[in-house]
């Protein structure tokens, strides 16, 4: 929360002020794996135009700290896009843009995965097939909000804490293996 | 397009005294020994002029003795006369046809990987769409739809979240096998043998690839030596999905293939399915078939230009044609609803009355865009750099374009005037005026500038189709509701009782097709797309084939790029212009 005192000061914790500048640059990585890709060129093109709100596509996941999954993701791409996620730094956040990176679409077959968070943790879901580019610009700015609200350090404590949890329980946290 | 007649097919029977000729309502079939396929090929190829390879596929019987039987479709450009050969595989092996049609390569990959063929004589055999160590071949009949799950891959929004029992939302935990990095790593080696410095990943994930085609070339220096493509990463099973629902369920499917020209999809699914059932079209829906799928046309070859050029570096052409899909896009969603994937056709009609101010809209279009086209010119036609990334770059042959099944702009730049919208007529073609233009060198300046006049031939065929539409009355049917196999519109099913009836007959019984072959095709701005449908009577079809263009025309890729440079390979991929979805399926 940052604070202006009358001397023209503006107060605010470091946290708030990193999340701010977070939030207001978020670089998707350009990666486009069917139908909803040109709907997300759509939204980064002349109408829609998504540098307004410091969204500019970078081509190298290392500049990236957002995933936009725009696309059907079938089983042999899964494991390419896992490996672009972990070459992310963090902090990063994901995207699934449709119904097929969120939850498998319309193909509930033999090739394609049944939702983007098997593999990589999901911060918000636009459905959609596909989603209006007024539906991505919407997803973004949820997730500006959510970073906001949430910060940045949600994952690694949320993840201690479910192991700590299993631990307690007796089970073991297994790896996940894709 | 007529199909080889009785004169040849006596001809062929008097040289080949085992091959049996079959006339169906829809084809002309040969069915040949395994043994004597290649001696019939050639002679098909060199005496009777079936040049052009249109497809390969194979259909899987379970229950008869051979069990897969090999489909091949052909074309004769001289006589526009096209045939079908079947055969039966011989303990599951076909004997390999890249020695006559270069592109068979491919299509025997497919066949391979989706059935198990193997094919004696094929240079390298691996699989098409899947990975290297899948098990499975799964367009067999025995294989389900859904796959074999049998991997543990719990969902992890849930798994943060704390698991709840029951779980907070609706999954399956076990999932069909999921390949490891190792398993891409054997897929990448065996498909290229090392030869010269240093092979070079492009893609899949690569934003010049148009979506996720995977390339490597063996380069020395900037020069490559040789080149494979590694399809499938956006292989999500269509082929398998249309055997198991019904007719009209897999038309919204078709939209997500060529996800670029929805419109024009459903026109060559619409179009293939009618011919299967006898249904006719009302005047009206084929002229409003003709204009969005002319309109479609014309945004698909925007994108086109917008990428194409974007490859190339130059930005500012990819920000005006967004502008103008933009406003194509608007038309298109008033009317069908939905932008990108409109599911607007349906089988009989199309599923809207065109909607008020419609053609006020689409003559402003036509008015206004001339003047954009003009603006595209300006900006590349004469400009030198564009000139000299496009100039003498991946000749393409008129051999080629028959020895590699290539189709479309792709073909056409060759200066071979193949275009199914004037060899065999669907929707309104054949009432509207328009020109086939071709190029003479067959670079990728020349596919550049028959796109570009392609667009302008569009626009001729909308002026026409709104000049048409506007005479017919408001009243004109815009679904043939009588035939039995055509849901009626929405509007009267909520007024019409035997409507809603035959409605839900047909949503939960399906249209009951009568038992047949048929194969149609439709002019996509990729080249023929093409629906071979083999019934048996019901409502699924048996086996229901793809013909994609797309994947045809980068078929040719591999022997394009041989010994030209890395930055040659963007603006050859830009102008061949594939779309994953299509080439993947």
């Amino acid at each position: 929360m940052a604070m202006l005192n009358s001397n023209g000061f503006v107060l605010t914790t470091v946290d708030e002020l990193l999340s701010w500048g977070r939030r207001n640059a978020l670089w998707p990585l350009t990666i486009g794996l069917a139908c909803c890709a040109i709907e997300m060129m759509h939204a980064a093109a002349s109408r829609f135009d998504l540098d307004r709100l410091g969204v500019i596509f970078r081509a190298s996941p290392r500049q990236a700290d957002l995933l936009i999954v725009a696309g059907t993701v079938v089983n042999k791409v899964a494991p390419m896009l896992k490996l672009l996620w972990e070459q992310m730094p963090d902090p990063k956040w994901c995207i699934t843009m449709g119904g097929c990176a969120s939850a498998g679409g319309p193909f509930p077959t033999y090739s394609t995965l049944q939702g983007m968070d098997r593999i990589i943790p999901v911060d918000v879901y636009i459905p959609g097939c596909p989603p209006h580019p007024q539906g991505l610009l919407y997803g973004i700015l949820q997730l500006q909000k959510k970073i906001k609200e949430k910060g940045v350090k949600k994952y690694d404590k949320a993840f201690e804490e479910f192991k700590k949890d299993m631990e307690k329980q007796g089970l073991i946290a297994r790896e996940i293996t894709v | 397009m007529p199909w080889m007649n009785r004169a040849t097919a006596d001809r062929v029977k008097f040289e080949f005294k085992d091959v049996e000729v079959e006339f169906t309502k829809h084809t002309t079939n040969l069915h040949v020994k395994q043994e004597r396929l290649i001696d019939l090929m050639k002679h098909l190829k060199e005496k009777e002029g079936y040049r052009h390879f249109i497809d390969h596929t194979c259909i899987d019987f379970p229950d008869t003795k051979e069990r897969f039987q090999g489909i091949y479709i052909l074309y004769n450009p001289d006589t526009n006369e096209r045939v079908i050969v079947k055969t039966w595989a011989k303990e599951g092996k076909l004997p390999s046809l890249e020695k006559l049609w270069a592109c068979a390569r491919w299509a025997e990959r497919e066949a391979y990987d989706m059935f198990g063929i193997v094919y004696e004589g094929h240079e390298n055999l691996r699989r098409m769409f899947m990975w290297e160590g899948y098990p499975y071949h799964p367009l067999r009949k025995d294989f389900p739809l859904e796959g074999i799950p049998e991997v543990e891959l719990p969902s992890l929004t849930e798994l943060y979240a704390g698991r709840t029992d029951p779980p907070s939302h609706d999954f399956e935990l076990v999932h069909t096998r999921v390949p490891t990095l190792e398993d891409l790593e054997r897929t990448e080696k065996a498909r290229l043998q090392k030869k010269a410095q240093l092979v070079l990943n492009w893609g899949p994930l690569h934003p010049g690839t148009h979506g996720t085609i995977w390339f490597l070339f063996d380069l020395d220096g900037e020069k490559v030596v040789q080149s494979d493509v590694i399809l499938g990463q956006l292989h999500r099973g269509m082929e398998k999905i249309a055997e198991n629902i019904y007719y009209f369920q897999f038309l919204p499917y078709t939209d997500r293939m060529d996800y670029i020209s929805a419109i024009c999809n459903e026109l060559s699914y619409a179009t293939a399915v009618e011919k299967l059932l006898g249904v006719e079209v009302p005047e009206k829906a084929r002229y409003i078939r003709t204009m969005f799928a002319e309109l479609q046309r014309i945004n698909s070859h925007l994108l086109w230009l917008g990428t194409g050029a974007l490859d190339l570096g130059a930005l500012t052409v990819f920000l005006y044609a967004f502008r103008e899909r933009e406003k194509i896009m608007d038309i298109i969603e008033g009317n069908a609803g939905f932008r990108l994937t409109s599911a607007f056709l349906r089988i009989g009609g199309v599923h809207y009355d065109l909607a008020e101010g419609t053609l006020d809209v689409i003559k402003a279009f036509i008015k206004d865009f001339p003047n954009r086209l003009k603006e595209y010119h300006n900006l590349l036609t004469r400009n030198r750099i564009w000139l000299r990334r496009t100039k003498d770059i991946g000749v393409i042959t008129r051999e080629d374009v028959f020895n590699y099944g290539l189709t479309g702009p792709v073909a056409r730049g060759s200066g071979v005037p193949y275009d199914i919208r004037k060899l065999e007529p669907y929707a309104a073609y054949d009432e509207v005026e328009f020109d086939i233009p071709v190029g003479e060198v067959g670079d990728v300046y020349d596919r550049y500038l028959v796109r570009m006049e392609e667009m302008v031939q569009s626009l001729r065929i909308i002026e026409q189709c709104v000049a048409k539409l506007e005479k017919l009355p408001k009243s004109a049917p815009y679904v043939n509701k009588e035939h039995p196999a055509v849901m009626s519109p929405k509007e009267y099913v909520f007024m019409d009782l035997e409507d809603m009836v035959k409605n839900f007959r047909i949503v939960v019984h399906g249209e009951n097709a009568p038992p047949g072959e048929v194969y149609s095709s439709g002019e996509n701005p990729r080249g023929e797309l093409g629906f071979y449908i083999y019934s048996t009577g019901g409502s699924k079809p048996y086996r229901l084939r793809i013909r994609s263009g797309a994947l045809y025309n980068l078929s040719i890729f591999p022997k394009l790029i041989q010994n030209g440079t890395i930055a040659d390979a963007i603006a050859l991929l830009g102008s061949l212009d594939p779309v994953v979805g299509e080439t993947d399926r």
